[in-house]
């Protein structure tokens, strides 16, 4: 099996000299390809802050990071862009919704941005908003959907283009049992289609229960790494 | 994703913040809009008095220099009927007028005064004048006799003189040989132009009597009024090229207030209008921030999904770029308006500095002015627009998602 994701000896310091909080110390783990992990651990335990890193929206302190055996901790600002864009999908903590695209529209956008042709988007979007449930929100607004409809949208935003990674924050905190269940339904297809990892940060027994294997981060530290 | 719709959206969600900056561009544009169509018009009627006073071309002769002699030149010009019958075959050319300046001083009985005089064909001159110069008496025909000389005078040096329309006046005059000489004239009616310093010494005889008073048929200038003034530069070349001994001067060359105004209106304006940019630009430039700051949540969003961060800027500057389209149609629908009522209203000027009276204020609605101060405004809002989106640039992502 092929590796997909490596941290080596990552660590995380927040602020300058005499107001330093460290979040994270010494992380190395690896995701293989096709590979679902869950992240558990307390709030203000750093998940959030991993994932992030991991994600490449934010840049790990120290250590080394590989996608797909490729380094990208030292890469510039445009290709982490274009990594994130081509091979990373993520569900955040707080959906984040573009306010003024309509349900359909922050679907597309992925897609849009990776220049998949028009009519294939309409297909794809179409279908996963059936997968979803969503299909009778398609033209509303985020203000005008429910906490749990957002972020089954925001869900639907991070799969729809099929990335290699997948990165979710907490992804069932606000959907019932149902719904839920549906998204990690969706997520196991992808990965068994595409051979998509993921990588999961989760307090939800049921999500934690659905992953091949889980880490626990304690002030930081993984408590019991790999 | 359309664009143009989203922005569009977005525009919508910000409601008062937008309409605060729409307002802020407009008023700056119907500002430098009415100044400007204020500024042009006056230009316009500056010109407009001179080409009337002095002719679209004026030919002199060109052997003392003209210049140093001033506006009273000696009575140089002497060919001068051959040129203006060649003239009149011409088709460009729609009067041409001769002008013969003398001076000396005018009496009547224990007054007298210094005058600066005119010798004019009596039939075309009154006419060329327009507006610019108000008789006080009924010229058609004048003269009114042939058997009598008759003398028209300036509104205050008739005052200076206790003149009224019949009186007798005397003119006395030094000719170029050292003699002096005397006519006796009637007054027959009074001019004014606005301008004490002319309106106090300035009075006009037919040619004849000039003629007849200065001893000599020569003439100070040739006056050539044309039928469009863009024709000017071309006749004065041809002209130059054509007849020997005399200089073709254009208007322009005699407009020294018109050039002088310019010059100052120019300034006055320029400084005006790189306020009224500057205001703009800073109240864009904060509006944006604001509005970037205010969204930098979905600006960090859209940069986590792998927007390239040209493509995140597009959209606020397209924003802009809509709002500045929408403010310039309103701040041109409201100079249009501001400056139609203005017009209407025909609202006086006070007298400017010189001058006896004050004028209606006009403002030009020039389209092409309109177009070009709006561009020159837009500009200005996208340059803002790119200025603080550079600010955007430095969101980091993950604190603005969390
Ligand atoms: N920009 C920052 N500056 C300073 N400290 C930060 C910053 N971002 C996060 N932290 C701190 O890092 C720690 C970990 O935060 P993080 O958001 O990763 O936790 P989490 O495990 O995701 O918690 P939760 O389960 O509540 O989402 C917290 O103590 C937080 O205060
Ligand atoms: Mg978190």
């Amino acid at each position: 099996m092929t590796t997909r994701l490596s941290l080596n000896a990552i660590s995380k310091t927040f602020g300058k000299a005499d107001n330093q909080t460290v979040v994270l110390r010494d992380i190395s783990f690896s995701l293989d390809a096709g590979e679902f992990l869950a992240i558990e651990g307390p709030s203000g335990s750093g998940k959030s802050t991993l994932l992030n890193i991991c994600g490449l929206i934010d840049h790990a302190t120290h250590g080394d990071y590989y996608l797909n055996g490729t380094p990208v901790s030292q890469l510039s600002n445009r290709g982490r862009c274009a990594c994130r864009r081509r091979k990373i999908g993520f569900i955040f903590q707080r959906h984040q919704l573009i306010p003024a695209m309509t349900v359909y529209d922050n679907i597309a956008y992925p897609l849009q941005l990776n220049n998949v042709k028009a009519k294939q988007i309409k297909h794809d979007v179409a279908q996963l908003l059936t997968t979803m449930g969503l299909e009778h929100r398609r033209n509303h607004h985020p203000y005008q959907l429910s906490g749990g409809e957002r972020q089954r949208v925001g869900i639907a935003r991070a799969l729809i283009k099929r990335p290699q990674l997948v990165i979710a924050d907490e992804p069932s905190a606000s959907l019932d049992h149902t719904h839920a269940q549906a998204g990690l339904q969706l997520m196991r297809e992808l990965n068994q289609t595409y051979g998509a990892s993921f990588l999961i940060a989760s307090h939800d027994p049921l999500v934690i229960n659905h992953c091949d294997r889980k880490l626990t981060l304690l002030h930081g530290f993984l408590a019991d790494p790999v | 994703m359309n664009g143009p719709l989203i922005a569009l959206r977005n525009i919508l969600r910000d409601g008062t913040r937008v309409i605060s900056t729409l307002l802020i561009i407009a008023t700056g544009l119907t500002a430098l809009l009415v100044s400007g169509g204020f500024m042009l018009s006056t230009y316009d009627s500056l010109q407009e008095i001179t080409m009337r006073t002095e002719g679209h071309l004026i030919v002199i002769d060109d052997t003392p220099d003209p210049l140093l002699g001033g506006s009273h030149q000696q009575l140089s010009l002497s060919n001068w009927q051959t040129i203006r019958e060649s003239l009149w075959n011409d088709d460009r050319v729609l009067r041409v007028l001769p002008r013969a300046r003398f001076e000396g001083v005018v009496s009547k009985g224990n007054r007298s005064a210094v005058f600066f005089g005119s010798g004019v064909d009596p039939k075309e001159e009154f006419r060329v004048h327009g507006p610019f110069l108000r008789t006080t008496a009924v010229l058609d025909p004048w003269p009114t006799s042939s058997q009598r000389a008759e003398v028209m005078l300036g509104v205050q040096l008739a005052r200076t003189l206790d003149a009224t329309s019949g009186d007798l006046l005397t003119l006395h005059a030094v000719r170029s040989n050292g003699e002096s000489a005397e006519a006796v004239v009637r007054l027959v009616g009074l001019y004014q132009n606005g301008t004490p310093a002319i309106d106090n010494h300035t009075l006009m005889v037919t040619l004849s009597t000039s003629a007849a008073l200065m001893g000599s048929d020569n003439i100070s200038q040739l006056s050539i009024y044309l039928d469009k003034k863009e024709e000017s530069a071309a006749l004065q070349h041809s002209l130059q090229a054509s007849i020997d001994g005399v200089t073709v001067q254009s208007w322009q060359q005699r407009a020294t207030l018109y050039h002088k105004v310019k010059s100052l209106y120019d300034r006055i304006f320029g400084v005006m209008a790189v306020i009224i940019l500057t205001v703009v630009f800073l109240a864009i430039t904060n509006t944006i921030s604001l509005a970037i700051y205010q969204r930098r949540s979905e600006i960090a969003t859209l940069s986590a999904l792998g927007t390239p961060p040209p493509q995140i800027y597009a959209n606020f500057i397209l924003e802009a770029f809509i709002i500045s389209i929408a403010a310039t149609t309103l701040g041109m629908l409201l100079a249009y308006a501001i400056s139609h009522a203005i017009n209407l209203a025909e609202i006086m000027m006070p007298a400017p500095p010189g001058k006896t009276e004050g004028y209606p204020i006009f403002i030009y609605i020039s389209w092409h002015h309109y177009l070009v101060t709006s561009l020159v405004l837009i500009g200005i809002v996208i340059l803002a627009s790119l200025r603080s989106t550079c600010r955007a640039a430095k969101i980091n992502i993950a604190r603005a998602i969390s």
